[in-house]
């Protein structure tokens, strides 16, 4: 029923590091809570079902608590059902979830043959025999990627997880999203293994676009914790593509840099855990302080809260891959992974696409660091925009070692990146693959080799204390040289600053709408009050701009409107119909069969036709009928 | 060991210097009496005997910034290809290591621009995080690229691989590349067709809008680090793109490559004199050239070999 080999035991550890300073937070968030026996049952079941999907040993206990981690983290965003955005977030995200839950089964009910309860390595042959093989592909991350939120399928993502209560979303970002990654670890190499070439370039491909989208919207978004969660899209979409190029490298048979990107991909998976948990629970102080998530309303907070700031800080360098933190570690393995593929031989078409990926995630880097220049800009510095920023105080003592403990993590991974890869390249060692290890540290553990031809070479701690080491001296030979200060008003060009004169959110990311405005198509409205006639003189003004999801717009919307009209027609045909209702029934248990044929046997393309007749014609004869 | 440190002094020594040297050179274009190219220097010593004025709405992050914008820059100075044949130089470190902590730096002054609450500093930290948005894959596909040819991903060792064998059979991604380069030393360096480094007219301020309200000390240290980035990238292009010259005794190495640095100065003294200011839309046109010259350089490689 359970079983703890290595990969379970990684992602047990993964989901306890992420929710023991998330418990502290927790308690120090729990009085801002009106309902705490519900919210308190639910978390810990969300706690638990996760632990419960990363080490259950067959389909139908995975599928139960996986079940369970949804509908526990659905009642999670309902912890506090005041607006009704959170329950229309809540609604989107249960629908979602169950979309994903539908593929997942019918994969679990081909692979298992209907024994839900046979093992893993007993899936395998069954799956092995399957003719479709990359149909269960499809089902596969359907089921998962939908959970992890990849671009088609992760817009529910940046409603549900800002509506969710702080420490929820902590959670949510940062350890569901990676349950899901375990489940394609599981069961791609345990079930599908030998992968065609087109699944790691469809897994490329699909991270390449989520990783660009996902960090375009965090960038022009100006509500904190949509800002954070659009952002885990993208590295979502940065572990996809680590992820992929691990899969293509295994096709071509480079054995060795296929470990390197798994490696690669896992490592982020922790980065990913650690700093998002800090900035969603930086994101829930402030939140706390100031009861609003509008980053207009913020502004020098660093002054009130340093602790959060401090944190959030080291977070946000992190995220964006700043050398010497954990996140640029984990990001250099990446494009080394990509980097490598120079050494690809036979594939020259992949070879020529290769460096768009690469495009893709350079360009993800340098928008990251754009956006949490603003998040932190914005939030921190500066002056407060509103009163409640201004009555903002640090938060309780709780909350406080919660951030502590997590930003402990993430500088434990920047510091002991050697001890941590040595342990993920245990995982691939029992995941079949051989260790690189001593590949990667040929030289002790100062200096991080690529695995590429001539690859690079980064030392994580003597870039680190040749950071501390320069800065420090250089403020060492400052307070030496013993510069007079003298605290003024800011000077800017002699204007008067005050908290309405600074460049706010919206105007941060304006230069960056403007320029990708055939993606955003942003909606404006603006409103001003002329002053006596003058055309240049407002008492008031006012600019509004709101973003259309793309995705949202074109396909869900789409498909909303679609499945409204059919259903409105068979809704006429059908109602209150004593022959056509039935006979509606019928039809549908007959494509039923035929599908179900068709999946699990051979396609015989005359049966087809026959059978496409067959209902055509019951289709014709007894549901339209004659007209009228 | 000793040729390697002292390489790393004099270059830092001579960062100054070549800024003033590209003004000077723009203002004998002009038919201007050209400031003397020491001017670098006699502003750096006015700077440094002033107070520093933090202004009251400034936090912490203004305290510790400029060190943090110049440090990385200085540890950068340490992973440059050797200018002189037998010198010591880190051969190992690559270059997204020098392109991190490049962004180090400027994530840092972009903060430093949010942090005195003036509208001018915000401006000039959302056009400085555009363009930095934009230079970073460009940057990321020409080293791939070069790299590709120098047969290293380390900095240092593709210096040395392309100063002991020049890729004459890839000449054409080699120069497809070197164009992509120069115009990233431009962007980076914001000189003009990106950012005018010499107004103080609010449409035209990207670099000098972030540091306005800093004086005294903190100010010389951002003019040192952003002579010393101009230093960084004239140098890569040295080592990387003219690679000849190493071969001599040290101090006419030494001269040569020095004689390089100010070539690339005139180059882009020239380039400055003649062209406009770009409007700031327009910029991306430019780094999209960049980017297309790159991938060029990446596909000539991998198809036609040249």
């Amino acid at each position: 029923m359970f079983q703890f080999d290595t990969l379970s035991l990684v992602f047990v550890a993964l989901i306890i590091l992420g929710a023991i300073p998330n418990l502290f937070y927790s308690g120090g968030y729990l009085p801002h809570i009106e309902r705490k026996t519900h919210y308190l049952l639910h978390y810990f079941t969300f706690i638990f079902s996760m632990l419960g999907v990363v080490v259950s040993a067959n389909a139908l206990v995975f599928l139960f608590f996986w079940e369970i981690m949804s509908l526990s983290s659905w009642q999670l965003i309902l912890t506090e059902p005041k607006e009704k955005s959170t329950i229309n977030a809540a609604r989107f995200y249960f629908l979602m979830t169950h979309f994903g839950f539908v593929f997942l089964l019918l994969f679990f009910l081909i692979v298992t043959n209907g024994d839900l309860e046979i093992s893993f390595a007993q899936m395998k042959t069954v799956a092995a025999a399957f003719t479709y093989p990359t149909m269960l592909f499809f089902f596969l991350i359907l089921g998962f990627l939908s959970k992890a939120g990849a671009v088609p399928v992760h817009v529910w993502l940046p409603y549900a997880h800002p509506a969710a209560p702080s420490p929820v979303s902590a959670l949510m970002s940062g350890v569901m999203l990676k349950v899901a990654i375990y489940g394609m670890f599981r069961f791609l190499f345990d079930v599908l293994y030998p992968w065609p070439l087109q699944w790691g370039t469809f897994i490329l491909i699909i991270g390449s676009i989520t990783a660009l989208t996902g960090i375009l919207y965090a960038l022009a978004e100006r509500d904190i914790k949509a800002l954070l969660a659009n952002s885990s899209i993208e590295n979502i979409g940065i572990i996809l593509i680590a992820f992929g190029m691990g899969m293509i490298f295994d096709t071509l048979g480079l054995t060795l840099l296929s470990t390197f990107s798994f490696i690669a991909a896992i490592f982020h998976v922790f980065n990913h855990m650690g700093f998002k948990s800090l900035l969603f629970m930086g994101a829930g102080s402030i939140l706390h302080q100031t009861h609003t998530k509008d980053l207009e309303k913020f502004g020098g907070l660093i002054k009130s809260m340093p602790v959060t700031a401090f944190t959030f800080l080291f977070a946000a360098m992190s995220i964006t891959a700043l050398p010497p933190t954990n996140g640029f570690l984990s990001e250099w393995m990446i494009f080394q992974s990509l980097l490598s593929s120079s050494t690809i031989a036979h594939a020259m078409t992949l070879k020529l696409a290769l460096p768009f990926a690469l495009f893709a995630l350079a360009m993800t880097g340098g928008l990251a660091i754009a956006t949490f220049v603003k998040a932190y800009g914005i939030t921190f510095l500066g002056l407060h925009r509103s009163t409640n920023a201004k009555h903002a105080k640090e938060v309780n003592f709780l909350m406080q070692s919660g951030m502590i403990l997590m930003a402990l993590f993430v500088a434990s991974l920047m510091l002991f990146a050697p001890q941590y890869l040595h342990f993920f390249d245990a995982l691939m060692v029992s995941l079949g693959k051989t260790s690189v290890y001593a590949q990667i540290f040929p030289n002790g553990s100062l200096q991080m080799h690529s695995l590429g031809v001539n690859g690079g070479v980064v030392s994580p701690l003597i870039l680190f204390a040749a950071l501390v080491g320069v800065t420090s001296l250089l403020l060492f030979a400052y307070k030496a040289f013993n510069v007079k200060t003298r605290v003024h008003r800011s000077w800017a060009c002699g204007y008067k600053t005050s908290a309405k004169t600074q460049y706010t959110a919206t105007g941060f990311s304006g230069v960056m709408r403007r320029f990708f405005n055939w993606l955003y198509k942003p909606e404006e409205h603006t409103s001003k009050q002329n002053l006596a006639g003058h055309e240049t003189k407002f008492s008031d003004a006012s600019y509004e701009v709101k973003i259309k999801p793309l995705f949202e717009v074109f396909i869900y919307d789409n498909i909303k409107r679609w499945v409204n009209i059919t259903s409105y027609w068979v809704y006429r045909l059908a109602h209150f119909e004593q022959t056509r209702y039935p006979a509606m029934i019928f039809n549908l248990m007959l494509f039923i069969l035929y599908s179900y044929r068709i999946f699990t046997h051979e396609i015989d393309w005359q049966s087809i036709l026959i059978e496409m007749a067959l209902m055509l014609m019951s289709l014709k004869i007894l549901v339209i009928g004659e007209k009228r | 060991m000793i040729l390697y440190f002292v390489t790393i002094i004099l270059l830092v020594l001579i960062a100054p210097m070549l800024l003033s040297y590209i003004k000077a050179t723009k203002m004998m274009l002009l038919f201007k009496r050209p400031i003397s190219i020491f001017q670098g220097y006699r502003d750096f010593s006015k700077l440094m005997h002033k107070e520093t004025i933090i202004s009251e709405e400034t936090s912490a992050i203004t305290t510790y910034a400029p060190f943090l914008v110049l440090s990385p820059l200085l540890i950068v100075m340490f992973f440059l290809p050797p200018v002189v044949h037998g010198s010591y130089y880190v051969s190992f470190v690559d270059a997204f290591t020098i392109t991190g902590l490049i962004s180090l730096s400027t994530f840092f002054l972009m903060l430093l621009g949010l942090d005195s609450a003036s509208a001018f500093g915000g401006m000039g930290s959302s056009r400085e995080a555009f363009i930095s948005a934009l230079v970073e894959p460009a940057m990321v596909l020409t080293i791939f690229s070069v790299s590709l040819m120098a047969g290293d991903l380390g900095v240092g060792q593709a210096g040395v691989n392309l100063a002991q064998h020049f890729p004459e059979e890839h000449m054409a991604s080699f120069l497809f590349a070197g164009i992509s380069f120069f115009i990233l030393l431009m962007a980076e360096n914001g000189r003009i067709p990106v950012d005018n480094p010499e107004t103080h007219l609010e449409l035209t301020m990207v670099h000098e809008a972030m540091i306005l309200d800093l004086t005294g000390v903190y100010l010389a240290i951002i003019e040192t680090a952003s002579s010393i980035k101009f230093v960084i990238f004239a140098s890569l292009f040295a080592s990387l793109f003219m690679p000849f010259g190493l071969e001599f005794s040290a101090p006419i190495a030494f001269l040569i490559f020095i004689a390089k640095l100010f070539f690339i100065a005139t180059l882009v003294a020239l380039l400055e004199v003649n062209t406009a200011k770009l409007r700031l839309f327009k910029i991306p046109n430019l780094l999209g050239l960049a980017i297309v010259f790159a991938f060029l350089s990446l596909i000539t490689f991998y198809v036609l070999g040249a």
